[in-house]
């Protein structure tokens, strides 16, 4: 049975679930295997690489059968605005806009029809998106991989419910990678899930063959937050943000000697810069969130899609006790 | 319809829900009103001496036969280092003189003391039909004691290695405490405060790693949680801050309105020298939250007994633990008999509601 709600109706969807944009590695051959299993791909526009941008937004209009949306780093986008206008020359059904303020895109984000998108961490935010027209809020926990803040998904999932009052639909982001997380985030409110780490370990993500098999053999517990290597790469965010990623030798090296590290950034950056393009990983940053645990293959977007939401429907119709029956 | 019924079998109470053991805010009356109210009533004894445990336990089963479940901790006690306790003191001095203490005053230490001997012999004595352990669990021959006892154990865990190890070393429920929990966290296989993940990533991954029944504590406080917490393969859920400003708590009416008004916490180490998540209080703003010199568990408590019981004398919680987790904004003034029924009922709309 498809889970009908606010979200689909509004995206014009057949799962509520979304991809994350994640940089790098949500290119447009994961945006559109999400979207043609009925999910809905963000590319992932990440700090705004002109090129980048206008070779995958031309793919997508090849390999994508159902609508996508394009994401990118609101600070970042604030420095090369015109990036949106390429975006949106893809015709995308949505732009989505995480950390920082949306207000200045979303009057060209409207004029072009698009739905806008915006990822939140707290209430203010959540409110100055709403005043910006946000059509979806996104509310994204710690949990999640990659960049955000501080408060857990089961805290500020209701929070930016209640605060949203219907007004649009809010989607559920960090921690899930499953069917039972999905099930959980209707149950507390949300009209969907957006996953990053559990579509990064899937066979069209565009991030390196050894970043997925990390991200396979990783246990519950291997992933740590701060700005370890947001410094080693000299990207250190505005507050409050910082980054979940694997802990590594290099997070190991470093956690707990922040200051140290900032004594050290220069030859830091340099050994560092050096390892990502080596695609060493010991050294570079695996993105991924605190639902790593419950990741151990690497299968097709649309066998996650479809796992995703025969679960939840089973769990919600009463029909699978999740607590005996996924083990399987 | 309850989708998963092992916890009510073992517990034999009408609902999987089960209050926190909050030391300090919970005495038989509270736990009489939950029990009465169709959960798991749990008194923490962790703070009380043998003979208060008895007396209280006694007034609970004069007013209640329901199932009851005490509450110990299993830290293991570190002598006080004469040399961080007086930095410790001196550094609180300001306090001290503030109020008009005298900050060389002798002092009683802080009285958590773990489960030992003298415990396990109540335990045998009164034979609760549960016990729940922090911090790990009793060392063997202890455990061996409370199971012959008849006692269904449960213990917490902070992480899934923590879980597992429960397990193997003969826990029969998991409660899987996510870093949204007010409180204690229960960490004893690790110190690393930052890497407790959240309750909703918690629990499926324990859910996984375990055979016994999980369930789940931190930031549930509503029906949508619970039902949330289910969904995710939790037997049945913990709550604890959403009873803290039911009349029949100990919370303290400053206390109370504090929790009432401030809907942002933090874990910190300043209060008892162990990480437990609350509302900032002056002393966490001022020399916390995390202070990595704070005297260890339970001792850093000890000079705060007497500036807490002179700044709220005042109406001031300046000193006082206001424990309470990530939902202290989902907090209830409804009497807590009350409150189980009203929270499944709420779990079980929205779970009928959502398959259609």
């Amino acid at each position: 049975m498809p889970i009908n709600t606010a979200l689909t109706g509004l995206l014009g969807v057949k799962h509520p679930i979304l991809l994350a944009p994640m940089d790098v590695v949500s290119g447009a051959r994961l945006t559109s295997a999400v979207s043609n299993a009925g999910g809905f791909g963000i590319l992932g526009g990440g700090y705004g690489d002109r090129g980048w941008l206008e070779r995958e937004t031309a793919k997508l209009k090849e390999v994508a059968s159902a609508p996508v949306g394009i994401g990118f780093i609101t600070w970042s986008l604030a420095k090369q605005p015109e990036l949106l206008d390429v975006a949106l020359s893809a015709q995308p059904r949505a732009i989505m806009l995480s950390f920082g303020d949306p207000r200045p895109f979303a009057p060209r984000i409207k004029d072009a029809r698009a739905l806008l998108i915006c990822q939140v961490q707290d209430e203010d935010m959540a409110r100055e998106a709403l005043d910006a027209g946000a059509d979806i809020l996104v509310a994204q926990g710690t949990e999640a991989g990659g960049h955000g803040a501080a408060r857990t998904t089961l805290d500020i999932v209701p929070a930016i419910v209640d605060l949203a009052a219907g007004r649009v639909p809010v989607v559920a982001a960090g921690g899930i990678a499953d069917g039972r997380g999905l099930a959980a985030m209707m149950m507390l409110g949300a009209s969907g899930v957006l996953l990053g780490t559990r579509f990064y370990a899937s066979q069209e993500a565009d991030g390196a063959e050894e970043a997925k098999t990390r991200i396979c053999a990783a246990k519950s517990g291997s992933t740590t937050r701060g700005i370890i290597f947001d410094m080693s790469r000299n990207n250190v965010w505005p507050a409050p943000f910082n980054g979940r990623c694997l802990i590594n030798d290099h997070a190991r090296r470093w956690m707990g000697r922040e200051i140290e590290l900032l004594q050290n950034m220069k030859s830091v950056a340099v050994e560092y810069a050096a390892a990502r393009t080596a695609g060493n990983f010991d050294v570079a940053a695996v993105i991924a969130g605190e639902a790593v645990g419950l990741i151990h293959d690497i299968p097709k977007a649309a066998e996650i899609v479809d796992r995703l939401v025969t679960e939840a429907d089973q769990i919600m119709l009463g029909r699978r006790n999740s607590a005996t029956a996924l083990r399987a | 319809m309850w989708p998963d019924r092992r916890l009510q079998d073992l517990f034999k109470t009408e609902f999987p829900i089960v209050l926190a053991p909050m030391a300090g805010a919970i005495d038989a009356d509270l736990v009489i009103a939950v029990a009465e109210g169709g959960g798991l009533g749990s008194l923490p004894c962790a703070m009380l001496t043998v003979e208060k445990a008895r007396e209280q336990i006694n007034i609970i089963r004069q007013r209640v036969s329901a199932p009851i479940n005490m509450n110990f901790a299993c830290h293991k006690m570190i002598d006080p280092d004469p040399v961080r306790e007086a930095k410790w003191r001196e550094r609180l001095a300001p306090y001290y003189e503030e109020l008009g203490l005298d900050p060389a005053a002798p002092i009683d230490a802080a009285n958590r003391a773990p489960f030992d001997e003298a415990m396990c012999e109540l335990v045998e004595e009164l034979k609760p039909d549960i016990v729940s352990f922090f911090y790990g669990l009793p060392g063997p021959a202890l455990l061996a004691r409370v199971k012959a006892a008849g006692c269904v154990v449960m213990a917490s865990a902070t992480t899934v290695r923590e879980a597992i190890w429960l397990e193997e070393n003969g826990a029969d429920i998991i409660i899987a405490q996510g870093a949204e929990a007010g409180g204690h966290r229960s960490m004893f296989l690790t110190d690393n405060i930052t890497g407790q993940p959240g309750t909703f990533a918690l629990v499926p991954q324990v859910v996984d790693a375990v055979k016994v029944p999980v369930i789940a504590a931190g930031g549930i406080a509503d029906g949508r949680g619970i039902a949330a917490a289910l969904a995710l393969g939790a037997a049945g859920v913990q709550v604890g801050t959403a009873y803290l400003r039911c009349p029949e708590s100990k919370v303290s009416a400053p206390a109370r309105a504090a929790l009432a008004h401030d809907d942002s916490t933090v874990i910190t180490n300043v209060m008892t020298g162990r990480p437990a998540r609350g509302v900032k209080n002056r002393v966490m703003r001022e020399v916390g939250p995390i202070l990595p010199d704070a005297p260890a568990f339970p001792h850093a408590a000890t000079a705060f007994a007497p500036l807490k019981a002179a700044a709220e004398k005042l109406g001031k919680v300046d000193f006082t633990n206001l424990w309470a987790g990530q939902a202290v904004r989902l907090g209830r003034e409804m009497p807590a008999t009350e409150l189980p029924r009203a929270l499944a009922g709420a779990a079980l709309a929205r779970m009928s509601k959502l398959a259609g």
